[in-house]
């Protein structure tokens, strides 16, 4: 019999793991890494993750029957699966985001799964104003901004609601997350930006808190391996180094192939308009959004998590998780530049 | 108002308000209900029931023995709840084996406590309201009725009117109270004052009993005097007991019980009590709101003048109502702590405490003034006023200064200015300053010395906090000492005609007094003892309201002794002096001292020209100036003849003294006076110098290390003679631990430096908590004081200076003194200077420079924004060794108005943190 992986202070490799969205870049990458690193891992998601050494369980979160498939015998789940834009019908947000966790954590409660890694988001806990320094509050439906953080504040809720009934429940919100492979926020920037819209409001000095994808997921895979030790805890996840939004997103388009965005100062455009700065950035990218951008873009959630200061304490999460960035803004900088080259100008 | 028609008696029964209030939720937010208890005590008119908080019975359900008692006692309008706070405070701690009970009572007609019949409406004659003579009795009925432990000490505790009644108990009881501690108070009113307006007022027989009991209007006068505002629930707690006519008895009849004029019934009780703290020798402490329109500073003044031993802290920004504004109880529990140490304390590890020996022989600070009338160099210049127009007499030998000097002091002697009198001087630097100034310190006088750079409103402060009873003056001093109605009685500088000085309210002036007792000598007066306190000067004020710092005639004869040390200062030396504090020691020295030509409150206008003159005029030796006077010295030295430019070779010592000085300049300073060794003190008010360095050590410090390249922050050398440097190691959240440790063994430590010294303060004046603070080290038996300061020692023992304690920028990393940023940053070519400084919480800051660029700042930011453009952003974090979270671009700096070079990080910070909000940037 091979040595016991579960421990009441670590999940090693070897242990079984289910992985809940793995068809995102943060999902697809941990359960690779996972893999990799000699997990048993297990996927759940509507289309094929194509994940080289993991099984697979086709269907969604509204299937209870795939789901109940999908956590049988598992020492864990990592559940990432959500829906994440901003726009849509409420009810699809209830559906995946509520409904589906719930769904989830009962059966695997049922099912005797003992530990699960919560994805959730730092916006659960907070409405439009800028956070300095902040630390992981609990989540907040009331107050939560959208569909989106609303709906996830619920889930985690309901996830808190098994951890306090025995369940090792372990909460973790990354903050925009960016790099390589990044179909969202680093899309969305480079495109605009090589199209000359992408706007820098007022100062571009606001602080912003980002995460760069590859210690994203070096930080779960330490999350789900430490988590009997750590559990109960909510940890907000980011790269610890608040930079002016300005020069992120300078930054970013610039690694992206694209001309840095000419500074466009705010303050006239906002007496003109009277308006609020961060209204002004809503309603100007709603208005010069790109027909047949697919998906609806998360402008207005960007456009608030923009344009006021972002950042966190990452003292607990670094000291809980046992982990530090192993790659600086500025790295991240260059990998997506150097990526961007390599690959003829693809993201 | 309307006019009183008829009084309608108020019932005594049913008017208490039952005190099962208290123990409803939230009604008295901050009071425990298992506080609160009611007691019935015998008094002079029968018995009666009191309502009292009382944290006995909770000491003794936890089985805690009391290690004191405290009697706590309200004023009008207010009641126990006042002192909730400190309840909380004494069980919070009686864990820790401090337990001090606390029993507040609310007084007979106020609060929750029995109500009085008074079929008249109140009024100084009216006799159905209580009586000081009748509050006593209370207390004593009170404390019979209380179990009160009396093996243990007993110490009182006032406010406003409870303030005189416990002080009154207390003298009646002088054997059994140990120490007395009173907020805002008054033991007596002169009948020929008059009473301040604010309760003259309520006191007009006509307006008290509509405003104090048919209205609420003098209670919510008085709850309005909190700073800042109450917070509505404490508001509606205070208001509770008081929101029927029924219950506002007591505070109409509280009112009518102030003793203003002789003939009033209290007023007997009131001089018992006054003159009876005149005797009081036990420990005694004032916590003060000077904001106070009714208990107003001066009534402070006459109870120092009663109970000079008494320890004082002014709550600069607070008012009458201290107990809310700020966190009293942690001053008066470490006073009482410091005065009824534990058993285990040594009782005299504080009183046992020295400072190290001086770094020569103290003489008094006559000595040398007396001496040098008797020798050769009687006649030669003791100081030079280039300040004088040129066809009146700029220098004053050692012979005439003696006597001036002399004849001064026995003027103000004779029109009343008594040893310990503290007197104001408003007079420009110069030579009328320095005769009136060693006048007062020969015959004890105190001189406070704020001058201008503190601004009008520093100023102001800084005078009503010392509380002078003279001020000396010449006329624009003495217009805005008039107008602002500073305190103290007025001696102008000059001979006013009647008409002025009837405008300015002078009693005499320094030329008349100088005329009518010319060749008068003060044989017959003591000298001061090296204990008496000789100056209150001030701090700049840089964080936070200008503190005084008092130092004695030893203290000051110790720092004459070091300076004479030091830099070889003797008789026949000359200096200029463009920096004030060293020009009044002149005398004391034996040195020559010439006042340069210059604004006193602008250094930055001293011109190389008028140092130049300065030294061909006093033959100087020495030139002492600040950072500012040095920067236009160096940058007017194009205006200088061939002939100014030999006096200035004759000066073979510079110092700059007050904040850093960049090495370029000094190196410039240098060619200008080219024979002169160039020094840069460090020091502070608190203790003018103590440590040195000069030019060339600068520049090897800075070259110094295995890189070449210093290290961070602004090298200010080594300690001189008779100091004593210590370290207060940062902890994570930035704070210095209490264990002070030595310098030599650790090397590199970020700390807040401490220091012991002959010649350091005596202490802060009627600030006991910050005194209390800053030397509470004991390390090695020795005084320390506490700089402020924050940077580390080096391994060949020099000293490098980071910034203010307030300035270290606390990252998820550890606390982080500004300059590790600031000086490899100063270094890159496109930076003039920069400032670090941290935003967000304690312990998880971000790092932010902001650097004031060489050249134009347009290259190096993004178009109107601060933020920096990403390449410049780019080379400050590579130069920096800490993570730079943003980079910010900003033409000029914002500096301290007194030495005018000082980077303001505290500004800074606040303008950074707006900006990196995401807030519109404002201009600074």
């Amino acid at each position: 019999m091979s040595p016991k992986t579960v421990t009441d202070q670590e999940i090693l490799p070897g242990s079984r793991v289910l992985v809940t969205g793995a068809s995102g870049l943060l999902g697809r990458s941990v359960a690779q890494k996972l893999v990799d690193l000699g997990y048993e891992v297990t996927t759940l998601q509507r289309s094929s993750s194509s994940i080289d050494g993991a099984q697979e369980v086709r269907g969604s979160l509204s299937d209870p029957e795939a789901v109940t498939r999908a956590v049988e015998g598992q020492h864990a789940i990592i559940h990432m699966a959500a829906k994440v834009s901003v726009s849509g019908e409420r009810e699809e947000f209830v559906e995946v985001n509520i409904r589906g966790t719930e769904r989830l954590l009962e059966a695997a409660w049922s099912a005797g799964v003992d530990n699960v890694l919560h994805v959730s988001s730092p916006s659960v806990a907070h409405g439009g104003s800028s956070l300095v320094g902040e630390g992981a509050g609990a989540a907040d439906p009331e107050h939560a901004e959208g569909n989106y953080a609303q709906t996830k504040a619920e889930a985690e809720l309901i996830a808190e609601t098994y951890g306090s009934a025995g369940m090792n429940v372990l909460i973790i919100r990354p903050h925009l997350i960016w790099g390589p492979g990044d179909g969202q926020l680093t899309h969305r920037i480079v495109a605009r930006a090589r199209s000359g819209r992408l706007p820098i409001l007022g100062s571009g000095a606001a602080l912003v808190d980002t995460l760069y994808i590859d210690n994203a997921v070096e930080a779960f895979v330490a999350g789900l391996r430490r988590l009997p030790a750590i559990h109960g805890q909510r940890l907000v996840l980011t790269n610890g180094e608040p930079r002016p939004i300005g020069e992120l997103l300078m930054g970013i388009a610039e690694a992206g192939g694209a001309k840095r965005p000419r500074m466009r100062v705010a303050p006239a455009i906002a007496k003109a308009a009277g308006l609020a700065v961060e209204k002004i950035w809503a309603s100007a990218s709603r208005v010069t959004e790109m027909p047949g951008d697919g998906e609806p873009p998360m402008t207005k959630f960007l456009a608030e998590q923009l344009s006021t200061a972002h950042w966190f304490d990452q003292r607990r999460t670094r000291e809980s998780l046992d982990w530090t960035p192993s790659v600086s803004v500025d790295q991240g900088l260059e990998k997506l530049s150097e990526h961007v080259r390599r690959t003829g100008g693809v993201l | 108002m309307a006019k009183l028609k008829a009084w309608r008696s108020i019932p005594a029964a049913g008017a208490r308000l039952p005190t099962e209030h208290i123990a409803a939720e939230g009604a008295f937010p901050g009071l425990d209900p298992k506080w609160s208890r009611l007691v019935t005590a015998k008094t002079d008119d029968g018995a009666h029931t009191f309502h009292v908080l009382d944290t006995g019975p909770e000491l003794a359900e936890r089985g805690i023995t009391p290690t004191g008692t405290i009697l706590a006692v309200h004023g009008n309008p207010t009641w126990s709840y006042l002192w909730r706070r400190v309840l909380a405070a004494s069980l919070e701690q009686a864990a820790e084996g401090r337990a001090w009970r606390v029993i507040a009572p609310d007084q007979l007609d106020m609060g929750l406590s029995d109500r009085l019949e008074h079929p008249e409406a109140p009024a100084a004659e009216a006799e159905s309201y209580r009586r000081f003579e009748q509050r006593l009795g209370d207390l004593d009925g009170l404390m019979d009725a209380l179990d009160v432990d009396t093996s243990v000490p007993l110490v009182t505790l006032g406010h406003d009117w409870g303030g005189v009644i416990s002080m009154g108990w207390a003298m009646r009881h002088a054997d059994e109270v140990d120490a007395v501690v009173s907020l805002n108070t008054a033991v007596d009113h002169p009948v020929d004052e008059h009473v301040p307006a604010a309760l003259r007022a309520a006191m007009a027989p006509a307006v008290l009993p509509i405003s104090t009991v048919e209205t609420e209007g003098f209670l919510k006068v008085t709850l309005g005097l909190a700073e800042g505002g109450l917070e509505s629930a404490v508001k509606k707690a205070y208001r509770a007991p008081y929101t029927s006519r029924w219950g506002r008895g007591g505070i109409g009849g509280f009112v009518a019980d102030i003793p203003a004029l002789s003939e009033h019934v209290s007023r007997p009780v009131l001089e018992e009590t006054s003159s009876k703290l005149t005797q009081w020798q036990k420990p005694t402490l004032f916590l003060w709101g000077p904001q106070d329109p009714v208990f107003q500073d001066r009534y402070l003044a006459d109870l120092l003048e009663r109970l000079p031993h008494a320890d004082v802290h002014r709550f600069e920004g607070s008012g009458h109502l201290l107990a809310e504004d700020r966190n009293i109880a942690a001053p008066l529990f470490t006073w009482l702590d410091d005065r009824f140490p534990a058993a285990d304390v040594q009782e005299d590890a504080r009183s046992g405490l020295r400072s190290p020996e001086p770094a020569g022989e103290v003489s008094r600070l006559h000595d040398q003034l007396e001496h040098l009338t008797m020798t050769w160099r009687k006649a030669s210049p003791a100081v030079v006023d280039m300040g004088v127009a040129e066809d009146q007499e700029r220098a004053v030998s050692w012979d005439d200064l003696a006597e001036k000097v002399d004849a001064l002091a026995v003027g103000l002697s004779e029109l009343g200015v008594s040893p310990g009198d503290r007197v104001s001087l408003l007079v420009q630097p110069g030579n009328d300053l320095t005769v009136i100034l060693y006048a007062c310190l020969r015959i004890g006088a105190v001189a406070v010395v704020a001058d201008q750079g503190l601004g009008l409103k520093g100023m102001t402060r800084a005078v009503r906090s010392a509380r002078p009873q003279w001020i000396i003056g010449a006329k624009p001093g003495l217009t805005v000492a008039r107008t602002l109605n500073w305190p103290g009685r007025r001696v102008s500088l000059d001979v006013l005609s009647g008409r002025q000085a009837k405008l300015l309210g002078t009693v005499a002036s320094v030329e008349r007094l100088l005329r009518s007792h010319s060749g008068r000598s003060p044989q017959d007066l003591p000298y001061p003892a090296p204990e008496d306190p000789a100056a209150v000067l001030f701090t700049s004020g840089s964080t936070g309201p200008a503190k005084g710092v008092l130092y004695t005639h030893g203290r000051l004869g110790a720092l004459v002794a070091l300076l004479r040390q030091q830099f070889a200062v003797k008789p026949g030396s000359s200096l200029i002096a463009g920096f004030a504090p060293f020009a009044l020691l002149g005398p004391a020295i034996g040195a020559t001292s010439v006042t340069p030509d210059m604004s006193v409150t602008k250094p930055s206008t001293l011109t190389a020209v008028a140092v130049a003159e300065a030294a061909l005029a006093g033959e100087a030796t020495m030139f002492f100036g600040s950072p500012a006077a040095l920067r236009n010295v160096v940058a007017t030295a194009g205006e200088l003849s061939a002939e100014q430019r030999d006096a200035l070779g004759g000066i073979y010592l510079v110092l700059s003294a007050g904040a850093p000085v960049h090495p370029v300049l000094l190196d410039q300073v240098q060619e200008l006076f080219p024979e002169a060794e160039i020094h840069t003190p460090y020091g502070m008010t608190e203790g003018l110098l103590q440590a040195d360095i000069s030019r060339e050590q600068v520049h090897e410090a800075m070259t110094s290390g295995p890189s070449g390249e210093g290290q961070p922050g602004v090298c200010v050398g080594r300690p001189v003679d008779g100091v004593r440097f210590a370290l207060a190691p940062l902890d994570a959240e930035g704070h210095p631990v209490e264990q002070l440790v030595e310098p030599a063994d650790h090397v590199g430590t970020l700390g807040e430096i401490v220091v012991s010294a002959a010649h350091l303060k005596e202490g802060y004046d009627r600030l006991w908590l910050t005194d209390r603070q800053s030397r509470r080290d004991t390390y090695d038996g020795l005084i320390w004081h506490r700089t402020n300061d924050v940077g580390h020692f080096d391994a060949e023992g020099r000293l490098w200076i980071q910034g203010r304690l307030q300035h270290v920028i606390t990252t998820p990393a550890g606390p982080v003194g500004p300059g590790t940023v600031e000086t490899p940053v100063d270094a890159l070519d496109e930076v003039a200077r920069a400032a670090a400084v941290g935003v967000g919480p304690a312990g998880t800051q971000a790092v932010v420079v902001i650097a004031e660029p060489e050249g134009s700042a347009k290259a190096l930011r993004t178009g109107r924004s601060p933020l920096a453009q990403p390449e410049f952003a780019r080379t400050v974090r590579e130069a920096s060794e800490v993570p730079v979270s943003a980079v910010l671009v900003l033409e000029g700096l914002p500096t301290d108005i007194r030495h005018n070079s000082k980077i303001d990080r505290t500004r800074l910070a606040e303008w950074a943190a707006e900006v990196l909000a995401g807030e519109k940037v404002k201009s600074l």
